[in-house]
């Protein structure tokens, strides 16, 4: 009972210390640990249950190809709400819809089939410009923007997955 | 045992802290570092020398971070197990807490600060000597101005398509096929996806054309229909051989998402249009070899004839970081033996796509045919960097006895030299043309707009005008490429300027009617107006409103009357301590207000001869850009999306933006027709 009280923290410990041999690592961790924002990296990836089984990079490629199309079908359904709430912004809104309506029908089938039939760079041009596409809804706000977290998170979540995928190049 | 369990939660506290703080903290070196690589290459990675824009960004700041979250603060540790238990839990839940936080719906904040986002430009903006011309203070208070996210009308989006390059009616366009010449049609074949203006679905479009600028749009070639191309029928050459066949090689990525080659051939010879293919039944002729990865086995080249008969083609690859070149042989391309040795390498430039191998004469002036092989010939390999998404080459010698190619200059071989063309271009391919015995090589370029733009407007991509490519007998370290003669059917009026004299910090309007459709020629003299001091480090980074001595200077293309949306297309010449460097540039970044879409500077070091004249020749075809400087020694390719200097509104000008120059231009330039491409009228023959 003690050796496992004394063994666990250790273990938790390694999980997060930052400056660890990244090969001794599992695979979500070492594939994160080379993106530009680990944490957020982990605990999108963790959240999903596929994350488990995945065996390899582009397994976890597209767990994370996934993710940005929850992500962007989630902020189509904010701005709904919030062009009701905020009349004044419905320009930059309907800008934003058309910018998020792009991930879902460009970038994430475009990334889908790079990653699925072997032309990897593809899956990066797509995430790439998704990030693109959450920035340019930001910046159409003016500096007003009532989904600056929410444009950050899409934004970010993009940059790690082209990020991941470029391993694979 | 006490001793023990207290280390242990203590170093988990500490290193908690640290993580949290490390990887939440925006100073952090490793965050940093991305955040510019983020924010200015939207589509490319590729690495570039000039500026970077800020990150879009603010740092979190500290109130983000959570903050119910960190470990407990000072703790006496009681030696009790208990208490270890107790602690554990207490990490244990904090780390749900993190989870949680980290995870929750973000909610509308109000004190978010957003930076105002600002062009790729401008890191100097105090201009150092006149104040006048194309000058950072003229511009700088429109760019403040600027919007967020642009409201592209129909107008402009109809204004981006080019009217004499290549591209489809309509959706996405990639890499060029099997480009040839059968029965007096040139024909292009093309990456296309049939059902969205974004890659997939791919199969090959097809057109011909008698004079490799008026195009006729053909039904499609090839479809993946066939379990070894079914998710993919990717890109080939063709091999016409000594007796008229030809042979179409291409990569299939198969059901399983293996890339093996194929093999094709028209239908009916006779047609020269080539309408039909067939595939051959024995597909696929070659699967990857053992040591090579499933989708590492692409793009196959056109074939050369050996001294014992028997055709070599090359395949590209890598083994780890390194480019490779992979060499089969064939004689009847349906069975093939893969040599030992690589045709050539070089470590850390990644797969090597689209491989293009060929003779080029020296001190000749026509193009050989890919078999061609004896003195007076060198080689030129070149291969598509997929790490970089950049189309490099080298010249070497080719020993047709062992199959290897050597570079002449090792410090520049492939993939770490020279660039076949220095702005937005990738997946070249060449050919011989037996008509007028010219190697012509096609360039895909891609959009540089974002993918919204791109399906809003229905469509993405063009191929550049082909091009000619010839040794370089002058400098003989380089190759020239020069748009193929017949563009000159397009020429309509033209209007010379002769010796026009451009002070320092000035812009010269050229009255040239309608601006958007042009052939330009360009000659510079500059005089020296003062010491001439050397400085070193000039290159095309900074742009053109980055003013020195002895540059820059040039044209305006697409530019408005009111500046605010410019492409300067220029030269800057340094004298250095190693003597006179010429760098050939164009600078993207104020060629459109829009902030959306990626504005690059390009260029690089152009040969100058002794007693040669600066030169440049420019092709302006609405949303593209091709620059040759110095007959072609440095071509650049350019994507444009200007919002205001479109239609009527587009203007030519000169400028010297140098401090210790006059220049003088003396100017030819043409107002190009379009070439109508339009579908072929197969119902009338």
């Amino acid at each position: 009972m003690k050796a496992i009280l004394f063994v666990f923290p250790f273990v938790l410990a390694v999980a997060y210390f930052p400056i660890s041999q990244c090969q001794n690592l599992p695979l979500i961790e070492h594939t994160c640990k080379q993106t530009p924002y680990y944490g957020l990296c982990v605990t999108s990836l963790k959240s999903d249950p596929r994350s488990k089984t995945a065996g390899d990079v582009q397994a976890i490629a597209l767990i994370m190809v996934d993710i940005i199309k929850a992500k962007a079908g989630g902020a189509l359904q904010h701005i709904e709400k919030l062009k009701q709430k905020y009349p004044a912004l419905r320009v930059p809104l309907s800008a934003c819809k058309d910018r998020f309506n792009a991930i879902i029908i460009g970038d994430v089938p475009q990334a889908v089939e790079a990653l699925t039939k072997g032309d990897p760079k593809f899956a990066v041009d797509a995430a790439n410009d998704a990030a693109l596409e959450a920035d340019s809804c930001e910046r159409g706000f003016s500096g007003k923007s009532p989904i600056t977290q929410m444009n950050k998170l899409n934004h970010d979540i993009s940059i790690i997955t082209a990020s991941i995928v470029k391993m694979m190049l | 045992m006490a001793v023990v369990t207290k280390l242990p939660l203590s170093s988990l506290a500490l290193s908690f802290h640290l993580s949290n703080s490390f990887y939440l903290n925006p100073i952090s070196p490793f965050s940093l570092l991305f955040s510019f690589s983020f924010s200015t290459h939207p589509k490319m990675d590729t690495p570039y020398h000039h500026l970077h824009a800020p990150p879009h960004y603010p740092p979190l700041l500290p109130q983000e971070q959570p903050s119910d979250a960190g470990p407990p603060a000072s703790h006496r540790k009681p030696f009790k197990g208990f208490a270890a238990i107790l602690a554990s839990v207490i990490f244990l839940l904090s780390l749900v807490a993190l989870i949680i936080n980290q995870t929750q719906k973000p909610l509308p904040s109000q004190n978010n600060i957003v930076p105002t986002s600002k062009p790729t430009s401008f890191s100097n903006p105090e201009p150092r000597g006149v104040a006048e011309g194309v000058s950072a203070k003229s511009n700088s208070h429109l760019l403040r101005n600027i919007k967020g996210s642009y409201n592209w009308t129909n107008a402009m989006f109809t204004w981006q398509r080019t009217s004499f390059h290549f591209q489809p009616e309509k959706n996405w366009m990639n890499d060029p096929n099997g480009p040839l010449f059968y029965k007096g049609w040139y024909h292009l074949f093309y990456q296309y996806n049939p059902d969205s203006a974004v890659w997939g679905n791919i199969t090959w479009g097809h057109a011909v054309s008698a004079d490799l600028i008026h195009w006729l749009y053909l039904p499609i070639a090839m479809v993946p229909d066939q379990w070894y191309d079914i998710n993919g029928v990717w890109t080939g050459s063709a091999t016409i051989l000594p007796d008229g066949q030809i042979v179409m090689l291409y990569t299939g990525s198969t059901d399983k998402s293996v890339q093996v080659q194929n093999l094709a051939y028209p239908a009916d010879p006779s047609d020269p249009l080539l309408l039909d293919w067939v595939k051959y039944p024995g597909n696929p002729v070659l699967v990857p070899p053992r040591h090579i990865g499933p989708k590492d086995f692409r793009d196959p080249t056109t074939a050369w004839a050996g001294p014992d008969g028997k055709w070599r083609l090359t395949i590209g690859s890598k083994i780890g970081k390194t480019g490779i070149s992979l060499v089969y042989q064939t004689t009847d391309f349906k069975t093939y033996e893969l040599l030992d040795e690589y045709l050539h390498a070089v470590p850390g430039t990644g797969m090597w796509e689209c491989v293009d191998f060929y003779p080029v004469a020296i001190n000749g002036s026509v193009g050989l045919d890919t078999s061609a092989t004896g003195p007076g010939i060198k080689h030129v390999l070149k291969a598509s960097l997929d790490d970089t998404k950049v189309d490099h080459y080298a010249i070497g010698t080719y020993n047709p006895e062992n199959d290897k190619w050597t570079p002449d200059n090792p410090e520049e071989d492939v993939g770490i030299g020279l660039k076949w063309d220095y702005g937005r271009y990738y997946a070249s391919k060449s050919f011989y043309d037996p008509y007028k015995k010219r190697r012509i090589v096609w360039g895909w370029i891609n959009e540089t707009d974002t993918e919204s733009d791109d399906l809003e407007k229905g469509w993405a991509s063009v191929q550049t005008i082909p091009r000619t490519v010839l040794y370089d007998n002058k400098t003989g370290s380089n190759v020239v490429q020069w748009p193929v003669e017949e563009i000159e059917s397009l020429r309509q009026n033209s209007t010379v300027f002769e010796e026009v004299v451009v002070e320092p910090g000035s812009v010269v309007p050229l009255d040239i009617g309608v601006a958007t459709q042009l052939d330009i020629s360009a000659e510079f003299e500059t005089e020296l107006l003062g010491s001439g001091a050397t400085e070193e480090g000039y290159g095309c980074s900074g742009g053109a409103v980055d003013r020195s001595a002895m540059g820059p200077f040039g044209l305006l293309v697409n530019a408005h009357d009111s500046l605010s949306e410019l492409t300067p297309i220029f030269f800057r010449s340094s004298n250095t301590t190693n003597g006179t460097n010429t760098y050939f540039c164009t600078d993207e970044t104020r060629s459109s207000l829009a902030p959306d879409v990626f504005k690059q500077v390009h260029g690089s070091k152009v040969p100058v001869l002794q007693g040669e004249k600066l030169s440049m020749r420019i092709l302006v075809d609405h949303s593209i850009v091709e620059s040759f400087g110095q007959g072609g020694r440095t071509v650049i390719t350019s994507r444009i999306y200007p919002t205001k200097a479109i239609y009527g509104a587009a203007r030519l000008f000169l400028f010297n933006n140098a401090t210790g120059v006059n220049v003088k231009a003396t100017l030819k330039i043409w107002r190009l027709n379009s070439a109508f491409i339009h579908p072929f009228p197969l119902d009338q023959i």
